[in-house]
């Protein structure tokens, strides 16, 4: 679960990680007043959750209330690769004389927490790792005897910070450790950290994706975090519908093919041989090992209503999952849905007989050959 | 032979009277898996499909003496049993849970590496070890005894590809599920290493993804050195590059996990790769006839 920065900076707050004075604007009016409130010169931020924001035009430093206005009605319409801002985070325009990197995030093939930390922070970090990798400084923590508050300050020595600036560095990377730990995250990241003037460090931005596995515990956390009622239609809207709906993957594309699995590898197979197969995928949805009847139905529902989705390749290969419950959860869809883009079926796996019963009974055709349901779906002419 | 699993295996079910656990046991004992026992706190002295269960693993392990176990329990509570069951010495533990916290996976994995136990998983459909054992959720027709051996990221590209090679005449030796991932206990590496010494298996189907890392150490371990065919094929070469997570992550992967960059691994270790399940009933019979 990606947070948004402004939620995550609440949670860096409680913390003690400094953050810029911001307010959370919808509006222009309320931008125009969340600025007077805080003092200008602003800046503006949009948000969203795909990277890159600042290169796509979604951060801006304005100096007047005209521009407050002219520039939070510009960022509020603009699709940032395909996303429109939630809101916008009204922020004051801090004096920052250098800029580090902070962030932790996992080491999967060691299977340990990483650190990382550079004296270059700013857009430019993946550049800099790429071309000057000794300025980026990478930490391993190891489980056993596990993380002590030297950390901190070792990391900040490392990459060249001397004096004051090693224990208050320090002590952001302590307190974005324990923000990765407490609150299970996947990946905690501050680009730039800011240093101001006087020797203060703020985390200007904040990025924090919890694991999704994890949520069952962090309960707390999530109800205490503020949120914008989103009602857009965008794909960000579409992704996160999905999510609340338990589809573990929801992929759109340019094409017009949907295409549901039940594993992650025949789904990225099935992807491949349409594309082998001269089609082009719209959208792509992966339900995981355990799906209800209620999941296939919703799952349908949700493919077909990607917009410009021809026909739908319903690709099952079970082992967990019983082909005669997905064959009943393919029957809702059918019976609830007037309108409806044409479905194929590929049923494989535990319970394929009683399963494949149930679709010729209901005038559904279906296929036990993988290849053979590919071809069959790229031929269907809209 | 086979690998990890055959006939003499005694199994442990961790979770036996959940939904799942309770099905899957019965499907298991069907195909000849010898389940000598169950676990699930609270519930010791019942049974489920004629098997006895057991508070805890220990009375289990005194009382039934299994040497494998198949893990049910659910991923919020995942990790206390895999670790209660490395614990009590057992030395196979597949962990089918979907959803395994990352901390959690972590914590497990590492601790089964220190003590010297295997675990497949988390989120794994198991092993299968045609005719003589099954200890996973597999759908089971699809398989037939052989000599090629199959490990795979995905559960049901291993399904597909064992449908596809049982359709052609090629039986199987043991196949592998290891995982959905990011993190896995059991690699490509750890059942290379066992393929290498297995009779039965005369040549090992290597089903791999994009992202991740462990198709690359494969390919490292493989390299100028395996004495039996490796075929290999990496799915996701048409998907779309991944949402990007911050930084952090560019950083750590440099860029690689692509479907390209692992083929093309795969190749400089004189590896053959195929380009779908289609491909390596033909490229199987190429490379055991040479």
């Amino acid at each position: 679960m990606q947070l948004y920065e402004f939620q995550a900076k609440t949670i860096f707050r409680k913390h003690g990680i400094p953050t810029p004075n911001g307010l959370i604007a919808r509006t222009c009016e309320e931008a125009v007043e969340a600025a007077k409130k805080i003092g200008l010169p602003v800046a503006i931020k949009a948000q969203v959750l795909l990277g890159g924001r600042g290169l796509a035009g979604g951060i801006k430093i304005v100096k007047s209330s005209e521009d407050v206005v002219s520039v939070a009605s510009t960022i509020l319409r603009t699709d940032l690769k395909s996303e429109k801002p939630i809101a916008l985070l009204i922020e004051e325009k801090l004096d920052i004389a250098k800029e580090l990197y902070c962030s932790v995030t996992w080491d999967y093939p060691k299977k340990c927490p990483v650190l990382i930390a550079s004296s270059s922070g700013g857009m430019a970090i993946e550049s800099i790792a790429r071309d000057r990798p000794s300025e980026v400084v990478t930490l391993l923590i190891d489980p056993y005897p596990g993380y002590s508050q030297y950390v901190g300050r070792h990391l900040s020595a490392r990459i060249g910070l001397q004096g004051k600036e090693v224990v208050t560095f320090g002590n952001i990377v302590n307190r974005l450790w324990n923000v990765f730990r407490e609150h299970d995250a996947e990946l905690v990241e501050v680009n730039p950290v800011g240093v101001l003037c006087n020797g203060d460090m703020v985390a200007v931005d904040a990025k924090l994706t919890l694991d999704d596995k994890s949520l069952f515990r962090q309960k707390e956390v999530i109800d205490e975090m503020p949120v914008v009622p989103y009602d857009g239609k965008g794909l960000a809207y579409r992704r996160l519908r999905a999510k609340e709906l338990g589809i573990p993957t929801y992929i759109e594309m340019e094409g017009e093919i949907g295409v549901l699995s039940d594993g992650a590898g025949t789904g990225m197979l099935t992807l491949d041989l349409i594309h082998d197969a001269g089609g082009k995928i719209r959208v792509y949805c992966e339900m995981g090992g355990e799906v209800t009847p209620e999941l296939m139905e919703k799952t349908l529902t949700t493919a077909a209503n990607a917009g410009n989705v021809r026909v739908v390749l319903v690709s099952l290969i079970g082992g967990l999952n019983r082909m005669d419950e997905m064959a009943e959860g393919i029957i809702r869809y059918v019976n609830n849905q007037k309108s409806k883009p044409q479905i194929v079926v590929r049923m494989a796996g535990t319970q394929e007989d009683e399963g494949r019963r149930i679709l010729s009974e209901n005038g559904i055709a279906h296929y036990d050959d993988l290849y053979e349901a590919v071809q069959a779906t790229v031929n269907v002419k809209s | 032979m086979a690998i990890l699993i055959d006939q003499n295996s005694r199994a442990l079910v961790q979770g036996i009277t959940g939904k799942i656990g309770a099905y899957q046991t019965q499907l298991m004992i069907k195909y000849g898996t010898n389940v000598v026992a169950g676990v699930t706190p609270g519930k010791g002295g019942q049974a489920t499909a004629g098997v006895p269960v057991f508070d805890t693993v220990a009375q289990a392990v005194e009382e039934t003496h299994p040497d494998v176990s198949i893990c049910f329990v659910p991923g919020p509570y995942a990790c206390d049993a895999v670790i209660e069951a490395i614990e009590c010495e057992l030395k196979l533990i597949v962990a089918v849970a979907e959803s395994v916290p990352l901390a959690d996976a972590v914590r497990m994995l590492s601790y089964a590496s220190k003590r010297g136990s295997y675990v497949l998983g988390p989120d794994t459909s198991g092993l299968i070890s045609p005719g003589k054992c099954k200890l996973g959720v597999q759908p089971h027709r699809l398989f037939s005894e052989g000599p090629v051996g199959i490990v795979s990221r995905s559960g049901a590209l291993s399904y597909e590809t064992a449908k596809m090679l049982t359709r052609n005449g090629w039986g199987q030796s043991t196949v592998i599920g290891l995982g959905g991932g990011p993190v896995w206990g059991f690699t490509y590496r750890d059942a290379l290493e066992l393929f290498r010494k297995d009779d039965l298996t005369q040549a090992v189907v290597l089903l791999g993804e994009i992202g991740g890392y462990i198709e690359e150490e494969a390919a490292e371990y493989i390299k100028g050195n395996y004495p039996k065919p490796v075929v290999a094929l990496v799915v996701g070469r048409s998907a779309p590059p991944g949402q990007k997570m911050g930084h952090a992550g560019a950083i750590i992967q440099h860029g690689k996990g692509s479907a390209q960059d692992k083929v093309q691994r795969f190749k400089e270790a004189g590896v053959s790769t195929a380009n779908s399940p289609k491909e390596i009933p033909a490229i199987l019979k190429e490379e055991i006839r040479s």
